[in-house]
């Protein structure tokens, strides 16, 4: 086996050992657009007007919930210095374990979203440009999640401070696809901006592993 | 199986953490088939030295030298073992072994034969003693071809005769022409090594 | 003590002694500076013919808002040297600039909201403007709380350093898709700009508190930066001797 086979065989079986990692971020956001009626209306045509905004928010927010444990267990345990040992860059190695995150943690958000947007009684077209949206802009969003979780390796009691670093840089994300979906609700043209969406997931998607395996190097290189 | 010679150059290294010099201007080689044990009090830099010369650690100043390349570029030629369990907890021993170490299953199981875990091979890690889960991520020296060893504490929690398997093997290794570098609180119990004494700069 | 200094910049005692010269020199002229700026420009600047009085909160506002951002470039450019020559010199100004940036920011936006009543009726509009320097207050936030989360100094330093990066990479980004998300969920109604025929009388007290208020920010950057050297060196032999001198 190569070691990246290696390496995303071991993430396949670590998500298969711990299930509560992706049931509870599905959970998170069958939970909150549960209480989105409750909280503001059940009357289906306000529900349908911010419905697919709620789902994507929501969607957001479970992502960096799960993304707390993306690099910390393998970091305490020892097995990310291990990487470093491997005949291979660590950006391409970090790049690979934020590929399996996302195909393990996050396509489940994505595949679960149509099922909120029945439950908000969006629009069956706007909730298929969400489901697009979401497919094209979470790459970018998991690098950068990512990033925090990188970052935060060697803060005692890190909790959600990943969460709270990365936000702001997720607002170029938000925006363009906010921008996907008021376009979807009006009937007008969405592709040009799914097309930009899908530009920045690429770049995020070459730069920020560097940017993660730094941040790796810093905090194997600080700690004992 | 012989290793390709090697050398360790270690050159003027120096390392200062909060504002105490842990070591200065060290400088030493090791030639193939040498093997080197660090001592020196808690907190002497023991650890440090290792990790620097493994290439985990920034080098501060000075330079560490693998054959005629410095070591971030020749990291791959070398297996460290740190305090860390280097082992998941929710992976059978043998799952671990298999995504980190690499190699066939017939290799991988001749490895665990050799630490006494074959039997345990498919419970998982966190079932295990600690020394169940030292004795596994030590079972990586057995499928290893890298040239340099480096063992931080390596026979924490291991029994008596976990630890004459452990000399053996380093015994071996070097044999083949191999590189060992060590640290240890309990008396070593191999039969030929080099000293290095730490905690003597201030 | 064998530290990576930089030449005379590097060397921590060096730059205690320099840098408390030069905050001396900082201190009055900015005292003076924005003496007579804000005396003009509150007391002598004409009458604006459209918001009255209350434009004058610009001698504030303005100056603070350029810092805000102003705060942030420099700051890149100390984690460019942090990262790129390990000067430790770099680190402490990366660490004493997030901080007077944030404090720039939420003065920009606490003018801003005070101009914002008597304006345009309201405190907070979600305007572009106001929205990309809420989120660059959020950025400040995040560089002081990850720093907070770090025991080690110089990890945390190395840390903060690759955010800063990745954060001035988004920034342009940031405040592009802002703008370009504020035109498309609401009419231009407010137009924050303002006017550009703004009379000499008005922008040379404008343009002295500007400079003031950016000789006030390097006093105020070098004073914490000398109180963190201090903090961080308080074991070195320097430090202790220039305790017991005081």
């Amino acid at each position: 086996m190569s070691i990246e086979k290696r390496i995303l065989a071991r993430e396949l079986w670590l998500a298969a050992a711990r299930p509560g990692d992706i049931v509870k971020p599905i959970w998170f956001l069958l939970l909150v657009i549960s209480m989105v009626p409750l909280a503001l209306t059940p009357d289906s045509d306000s529900l349908a007007e911010i419905g697919s905004a709620m789902i994507w928010v929501a969607t957001l927010l479970a992502l960096l919930l799960n993304s707390e444990h993306l690099f910390q267990s393998d970091f305490s345990d020892g097995i990310l210095e291990q990487y470093l040992f491997f005949d291979r860059p660590l950006a391409w190695l970090v790049g690979l374990k934020l590929t399996a995150h996302w195909l393990l943690h996050v396509l489940p958000l994505i595949l679960i979203s149509p099922i909120g947007a029945v439950m908000l009684s969006v629009p069956g077209d706007v909730s298929i440009a969400l489901f697009i949206t979401m497919l094209v802009a979470t790459p970018a969003l998991t690098c950068f999640s990512g990033l925090g979780a990188a970052l935060t390796l060697g803060s005692s009691r890190s909790g959600i401070l990943g969460a709270l670093i990365m936000l702001p840089l997720f607002v170029p994300v938000v925006v363009l696809a906010s921008g996907v979906l008021v376009r979807a609700m009006d009937g007008s043209e969405t592709l040009p901006l799914l097309a930009l969406l899908g530009a920045f997931s690429v770049a995020s998607a070459i730069l920020v592993p560097i940017a993660v395996s730094l941040a790796i190097r810093v905090n194997i290189g600080g700690s004992n | 199986m012989n290793l390709e010679p090697l050398k360790l150059k270690i050159a003027r290294l120096s390392c200062e953490r909060d504002y105490r010099l842990l070591f200065d201007s060290l400088a030493f080689t090791l030639d193939a088939g040498s093997i080197l044990r660090v001592a020196g009090k808690n907190g002497a830099g023991k650890t440090t030295l290792l990790r620097t010369i493994a290439g985990l650690y920034e080098i501060q100043e000075g330079e560490v030298l693998v054959g005629d390349q410095p070591v971030s570029e020749a990291m791959h030629r070398i297996l460290y073992i740190g305090h860390r369990p280097q082992v998941t907890g929710d992976l059978s021993v043998l799952d671990n072994f298999k995504y980190m170490a690499g190699h066939d299953d017939t290799s991988l199981k001749f490895a665990l034969d050799s630490v006494g875990m074959l039997s345990y091979h498919d419970s998982l890690v966190k079932e295990l003693s600690q020394g169940q889960g030292r004795r596994c991520a030590l079972a990586r020296l057995w499928c290893s071809d890298a040239p340099i060893w480096i063992l931080d504490e390596p026979y924490t929690a291991l029994d008596v005769s976990m630890i004459k398997i452990l000399d053996k093997k380093i015994a071996s290794h070097v044999a083949n022409g191999g590189i060992c570098l060590f640290t240890t609180h309990q008396v070593p119990t191999l039969s030929e090594f080099q000293t290095l004494e730490l905690g003597c700069v201030n | 003590m064998r530290w990576r200094w930089f030449h005379q910049w590097g060397s921590p005692r060096w730059f205690y002694e320099r840098a408390g010269r030069w905050q001396l020199v900082c201190g009055w002229l900015s005292l003076g500076l924005i003496a007579v700026g804000t005396i003009w420009g509150l007391g002598f600047a004409p009458v604006d013919y459209q918001q009255g009085n209350s434009y004058r909160i610009i001698y504030l506002h303005v100056p603070v808002a350029f810092l805000a951002q102003a705060m942030y470039a420099a700051m890149s450019v100390s984690a460019v040297v942090l990262l790129v020559w390990k000067m430790k010199i770099a680190d402490i100004a990366m660490q004493s600039i997030a901080v007077m940036g944030l404090a720039f920011t939420a003065l920009a936006l606490g003018s801003g909201a005070v101009w914002g009543k008597p304006t345009w009726g309201t405190y907070w509009v979600w305007d572009a403007r106001l929205t990309s320097m809420l989120i660059l207050a959020f950025l400040y936030l995040a560089l002081i709380g990850l720093r907070a989360s770090i025991r080690d100094p110089d990890q945390a330093g190395k840390v903060c350093g690759i955010l800063v990066l990745v954060g001035v990479v988004n920034l342009p980004i940031i405040k592009y898709s802002v703008e370009w998300w504020n035109t498309l969920h609401q009419p231009a109604s407010l137009k924050l700009t303002e006017k550009p025929t703004m009379p000499a009388s008005m922008w040379i007290p404008l343009l002295i508190n500007i400079l003031g208020y950016y000789i006030v920010a390097a006093y105020l950057v070098l004073g914490s930066m000398r109180a963190i050297l201090v903090a961080r060196e308080r074991r070195s032999s320097w430090v202790r001797e220039l305790v017991r001198r005081v």
